[in-house]
């Protein structure tokens, strides 16, 4: 009877004198693995571009329908991203997401990316869309360079050898 | 044709002769990809994606006779020893074809690898992307990795603007000419081409303004790449994203089968549908780019009621109860003959229909019109219900044996589809005779075309049918035909070189139209506009012509009235005044003596066109009570006491008959702003409304037979009162045959862009001449003259043009297309008169005087004078089919 007692207590001395588990959260919070997928973000190019043409593909990749895209052409005076496109609403429910990080994958410019935020609380279920303003990072956070393919080059391919007649 | 027995891919394939690999291999379900070839276009072998490997007997060339092998079984020699494109080789006995082997799909993989060297690959903002046969066929058939470097591509700027609506990007053309083709062979405008060589190769337009066609959207259906894309479409949405509505175009009399793309309740595009009988699987500028109206700012979406002279937004049953009771005591204190109608002959079935029977038997007025009641109206016409083309008509399978006979209508601006389908007749070959008072599109590559003299064209309708009946013998003929003889001694009083000189046309040109239309197996005629004001004089006149040579009452035979997309209809379903009723001109005269107290306009503005009718409607509004139902506001709602709006036809659902009689069915593609009501159902609701007072005060209202619910208990109301509507069914509209597009894979095939059709191909209902125990009576009118008098020494028409800047032009991208008001003189009267192009001139007539730019055209014969109808054209100074006229410099 009273061997059980103090087996018992002696669980509790042992974790008392080991390192707890448990943080105190919100106030220490948790790091996340590198390929945690949370709140996502919309990129930017190292000039500070939209990454984001409109293509409409993650919407389209979306399983739960979470996306939403609308697009528009690029005032070439004063374009939003590189090329002739861009999102002009851009739009992303995150009480329908679920998270898979299938619209990072169908991405052609890698303008979509889900980040490390996982703390998504909202006190109706309009503030749970997120819009393009609150996805974006800021302009001067973008990184790499605008691939050829979507830049405005009036370019022939490197011309065929030379023949000397 | 006899059929040719051939082996493809071990499946046994029997095809007519002349019939190419890729037909033959589709008929069973073997694919062979192609990027050039399109089976509405010459072939011409250009991508080299159809490379087959083809097999023909062995032939001795000493006895000419297939080399048997030790089998028993010809011995097969590779054709040319290499590979075929498919697309070019026709088909020929014993041939095997292989389109599987090694070698057939090393030669696919080495095309697509060569195609996409030098094309880009934004596939993610193109919009072609989703319905892309280059992005199909390189899935299906492609290589899996590209051995050139992704980054050393061909990069252009891009878009070039071909024209303000179709844009061109270089980078992704694949080089196939089916654009070219398209605009060379099919639309007849040869506006593309090829500039430079080798890499440098490209499209280019070569008219000014850019690209100049009215069918140029169609070019972006059939480009294989997103090359040639829409600038109505351009980075609307995806084309997934699309839900897709089957809609029919009302745009003009053709009835072009479209699909209505919206997403989120908004347009996004209008597509061409396949329908073999209608529009094939074409669809001009104007269908695709004008429907952008709907989502105008603009449009009235709220009725309105006039309260202390001012208008104020209402409810629906505020508004519908006002227009009940108001017209309803004007019936009852002045009676019903003080009650009038008007509605535009361009709503469905259904709505003039409806409106009928709200006018003639709720309020048992007489007093009921579709047209507008202006100088220029055209007369009731029955000629195409009664001698209609036959049931089963189907213009795209014409061609040898066929005459088409068009007099006094511009084909491309009335009906701009017609072009396609009548060369389309020609490039088969049939013929096409044009008879008209001043060039036409049509006209320059018709196989004839005669020139008649303004005026002329109610002469030459008499001559030509004197001419039919005076070589044909009573016997022989049709045994339901009566009054022949009649016929004969009625244009015994006439003589040929008499007509022949008011026409203004030889006796050797008379007899090559009357030699063609007789000599075809098939002979059809159009008339339109022109030959619709003057009237009975040209529409019963050819009628009788087709009645009295038997070519009306079967199929691809008889006649076909180009006019406004219901005219048809609203003639067929009584829209006309009635016994002892007034039409729409007698009714503002009536209006003018206020014995016209209550009148409803509905999808109308005669206001607008003519000041003197804004004036009757204004003392119909004091006097009485005007209801208008309109889309925008114009002349005629600012004299309204109600206003409601009117739905477009993308928003609701209903049944519209084409010139051909056919009877098409249109589904709801979107809903209307502010949930308005369809005009059946104001109809319907007001009658009910105004029979609601019938218990209480005595009145006696016809009520019942108005519990439709929705718009399909209409359709088969009208099946129930109309003979001729009888089978006309929602379901019976639903069926769908004789489609191309209907292999497995056939988006893989020609094209990805969708044309297909599993929403109906409509019904055409019978003509009197169809049905064969119903009497024929054939009579002759006497021909109308226009001779110019006095000061007024020339003749004006006013004829139609495509692009001319109604309601369909508002929001489009086409608007800039539109043709600003101008006036076309001949050169005799330009040099005569010191007039110079773009003058400004003074155009002046019995009624009236304007000024206007003048242009000069060297077609023209002196004296003639068109003003095309245009927004800002003086039309109010024509008085008919022609007005004497005088133009002279402006001072």
């Amino acid at each position: 009877m009273l061997s059980a007692f103090f087996k018992g207590l002696g669980t509790t001395f042992k974790y008392l004198f080991k390192k707890p588990v448990t943080v105190e959260y919100p106030e220490v919070k948790r790091p996340v693995h590198e390929r945690f997928r949370g709140r996502h973000q919309l990129q930017r190019f190292a000039n500070g571009m939209e990454r984001c043409i409109g293509c409409s593909l993650c919407a389209a990749a979306c399983p739960a329908d979470a996306i939403l895209v609308v697009p528009a052409e690029n005032n070439p005076e004063k374009p939003n991203s590189p090329g002739e496109r861009f999102a002009a609403r851009y739009e992303i429910n995150m009480l329908r997401c679920i998270y898979c990080g299938y619209c990072e994958d169908a991405c052609p410019t890698n303008a979509i990316v889900l980040e490390h935020q996982y703390e998504l609380s909202f006190y109706d279920r309009k503030s749970s869309i997120y819009d393009k303003s609150m996805l974006l990072v800021p302009v001067d956070k973008g990184h790499g360079d605008i691939p050829p393919v979507l830049q405005q080059l009036d370019r022939r391919p490197s011309p065929p050898a030379q023949i000397d007649l | 044709m006899p059929d040719v027995n051939l082996i493809i891919d071990g499946h046994a394939v029997s095809v007519p002769a002349g019939t190419n690999l890729v037909e033959a291999a589709r008929a069973v379900d073997v694919s062979i990809p192609v990027f050039c070839y399109h089976p509405k276009l010459k072939p011409v072998g250009m991508c080299r994606m159809c490379l087959v490997e083809v097999y023909t007997p062995r032939i001795d060339p000493a006895t000419r006779q297939v080399v048997l092998g030790p089998d028993g079984q010809p011995q097969l020699a590779l054709m040319m020893n290499k590979l075929q494109p498919a697309c070019v080789t026709p088909v020929s006995d014993g041939m095997v074809v292989k389109t599987t082997t090694e070698k057939v799909k090393f030669a696919q993989r080495g095309v697509l690898e060569f195609l996409l060297t030098s094309h880009p690959l934004d596939c993610p903002v193109c919009d072609k992307g989703g319905e892309c046969p280059l992005q199909n066929l390189t899935m299906q058939w492609g290589p899996e990795v590209s051995r050139f470097d992704y980054s050393d591509k061909v990069h252009f700027e891009k878009p070039i603007k071909l024209s303000d609506v179709i844009y061109l990007d270089r980078e992704r053309c694949i080089l196939c000419s089916r654009c070219v083709r398209f605009q060379d062979d099919v639309a007849g405008d040869s506006v593309l081409g090829f500039d430079n060589r080798g890499r440098s190769w490209e499209i280019i337009s070569k008219s000014e303004p850019g690209f100049d066609s009215k069918f140029s959207g169609n070019t972006t259906d059939i480009c294989p790449v997103g090359a040639l894309t829409s600038a109505d479409f351009r980075f609307r949405s995806r084309v997934w994203e699309v839900r897709s509505t089957p809609g029919v175009c009302t745009h003009c009399s053709v009835g072009c089968n479209i699909s209505v793309d919206a997403r989120h309740n908004k347009l996004m595009r209008v597509m061409p549908r396949e329908n073999d009988n209608v529009n094939e699987i074409w669809l001009c500028d104007k269908g695709r780019m004008g429907m952008r109206f709907i989502e105008s700012p603009t449009r009235i979406t709220k009725p309105l009621v006039r309260h202390n002279g001012k208008l104020i937004e209402s409810t629906w049953d505020d508004a519908l109860n006002r227009i009940a009771n108001n017209m309803a005591s004007v019936a009852e204190r002045s009676g019903s003959t003080a009650v009038g109608g008007v509605i535009a002959d361009d709503l469905p079935n259904e709505d003039l229909f409806a409106f009928r029977k709200l006018i003639s038997e709720t309020f048992g007025s007489a007093n009921l019109d579709h047209r507008v009641g202006l100088p220029g109206d055209a007369a009731i016409d029955e000629a195409p219900l009664v001698a209609g083309v036959g049931v089963d008509t189907n213009l795209t399978n014409l061609g040898k044996g066929t005459n088409v006979l068009v007099v006094g209508a511009d084909v491309e601006e009335e009906a701009p589809v017609y072009v396609l389908r009548l060369r389309g007749i020609q490039n088969r070959g049939g013929s096409v005779t044009v008879v008209n008072s001043f060039a036409t599109k049509l006209g320059r590559g018709a196989n004839l075309d005669v020139r008649v003299k303004q005026g002329g064209e109610s002469a030459f309708a008499l001559a030509f049918l004197k001419q039919i009946v005076d070589a044909q013998n009573a016997n022989g003929f049709d045994r339901r035909l009566r009054g022949f003889d009649e016929l004969r001694n009625q244009l015994n009083k006439y003589t040929l070189d008499v007509l022949l000189a008011d026409a203004g046309v030889s006796a050797e040109q008379l007899k090559k139209v009357v030699d063609a239309y007789m000599g075809a197996s098939n002979s059809i005629i159009v008339y339109g506009r022109a030959a619709r004001q003057i009237g009975a004089s040209i529409s019963q006149n050819l009628a009788s012509a087709a009645m009295v040579t038997s070519k009306c009452g079967k199929a691809n035979n008889g006649v076909i009235a180009l006019s406004n997309a219901n005219t048809i209809g609203a003639t067929a379903l009584g829209i006309r005044p009635g016994k002892g009723g007034a039409s729409a001109s007698e009714m503002w005269d009536l209006a003018e003596q206020n014995k016209l107290r209550a009148l409803l306009l509905v999808g109308v503005d005669p206001a607008g066109q003519s000041e003197r009718v804004a004036q009757a409607l204004e003392s119909v509004s004091k006097n009485g009570f005007l209801a208008v139902q309109a889309m925008f506001h114009n002349e005629t709602t600012k004299r309204a006491d109600v206003i409601l709006p009117l739905m477009a036809l993308a928003e609701r659902d209903g049944t519209i008959t084409n010139a051909e009689r056919r009877v098409q069915r249109f589904r709801t593609a979107m809903a209307s702003p502010n949930e308005m009501l369809a005009p059946w159902k104001v109809f319907s609701t007001v009658a009910e409304l105004a029979g609601v007072g019938a218990s209480s005060n005595g009145r006696t209202a016809v009520t019942s037979g108005w519990d439709y619910m929705v718009t399909s208990d209409v359709t088969d109301d009208i099946a129930k009162s109309h003979r001729q509507f009888a089978n006309i069914t929602y379901t019976s509209l639903d069926l769908t045959m004789n489609s191309w597009g209907r292999q497995a894979n056939e988006s893989v095939y020609y094209d990805g862009t969708s044309y297909t059709n599993t929403e109906g191909n409509g019904v055409q209902i019978a003509t009197i001449a169809d049905d064969a125990s119903a009497p024929l009576t054939v009579s002759a009118v006497a021909p109308v003259t226009f001779e110019p008098k006095g000061e007024f020494t020339m003749l004006m028409q006013v004829p139609t043009r495509a692009y001319n800047g109604g309601t369909w032009s508002i929001d489009s991208k086409l608007a800039s297309r539109q043709i600003p008001a101008h006036v076309i003189i001949s050169m005799a009267d330009a040099t005569r008169w010191g007039i110079g192009v773009g003058d400004e001139v003074m155009l002046s007539s019995p009624v009236g005087s304007a000024l206007i730019r003048a242009q000069i055209d060297k077609g023209l014969a002196e004296g003639q004078v068109l003003l095309p109808d245009v927004a800002g054209a003086p039309t109010h100074l024509a008085l008919g089919a022609y007005t004497r006229v005088s133009v002279r410099r402006a001072e």
